[in-house]
């Protein structure tokens, strides 16, 4: 396998959830997409640190950090969207507009 | 030769899995699907060599991200999201641009086509940990913090008003 085959791959997953992100309606739908355009950019990472750099692992790294950052977005996320189900009884975007003032 | 097969395995297990998770009108089979397709990309990064990431991967992701989705889904769904319509009217243009994003994005893949590995994958854990507690130990440290703040924001946002 060469590396552009990895990165053909990351590229449709993140074109698959960037799809996902413009066209859910359903707030949770959203998020998950969102987790499948940070996952096609990990397998950028490790794929580029794997055919260019096999010595330096500076690749794994960025990856287990952003592994942590998006726990911790989907854990403050979700919480969120709990919050405002129980304001507005809807999992539906259109209807989030309490901001308006 | 195997090493083709498993690519090709993953790949199609991804990406399908990536289509059911945007497409499917039940958010519960998103969400299933959406723990298949975390899976699937663990199962890349075991291939790329990269063990400490590839449990990572699983235990994060799979064991908690995908489970955290799948409670809030049983708790915020309702019977009638199997029968609204999930896909927004704007579903055209949205086509149009991620197939524009995935034409040029392979346009730019075939310059590194040529790239193959040229040696054995090695264990990372030694390096990785060196790493995190030597020259990126105040990135590591960083990271504990934004952990923190995290689970303090869902403490606050998640519970009950007391009045």
């Amino acid at each position: 396998m060469t590396l552009s085959n990895y990165l053909a791959l990351s590229g449709a997953l993140f074109a698959v959830g960037f799809f996902g992100v413009l066209t859910r309606r359903n707030i949770i739908g959203i998020l998950m997409s969102i987790e499948l355009m940070l996952n096609a950019a990990n397998i950028n990472f490790v794929a580029f640190n794997r055919f260019l750099y096999p010595d330096r692992y500076l690749g794994h790294l960025i990856v287990v950090f952003i592994i942590t950052l998006a726990a911790a977005e989907v854990v403050v996320g979700l919480a969120l969207v709990m919050a405002i189900y129980k304001n507005l009884k809807s999992v539906y975007v259109e209807d989030y507009n309490i901001l308006k003032g | 030769m195997i090493e083709h097969i498993v690519f090709y395995m993953l790949a199609a297990v991804i990406l399908l899995s990536a289509l059911g998770v945007v497409l499917l009108p039940g958010v519960m089979h998103s969400a299933l699907c959406l723990g298949l397709c975390l899976a699937g990309v663990a199962g890349v990064f075991a291939s790329l060599g990269a063990d400490f990431v590839f449990a990572a991967q699983i235990l994060v992701y799979v064991g908690g991200i995908a489970v955290l989705i799948l409670f809030v889904v049983l708790l915020a769904g309702s019977a009638s999201d199997l029968v609204t319509r999930q896909i927004n009217v704007q579903w055209l243009p949205s086509l149009m641009i991620c197939a524009t994003f995935i034409w040029s994005f392979l346009k730019i893949t075939a310059y590194f086509s040529g790239i193959g590995a040229e040696s054995a994958p090695a264990p990372t854990v030694r390096a990785l940990a060196g790493a995190m507690l030597g020259d990126y130990a105040v990135a590591f440290e960083l990271i504990s913090v934004v952990l923190l703040a995290s689970m303090t924001g869902a403490v606050l946002f998640g519970r009950r008003k007391t009045e």
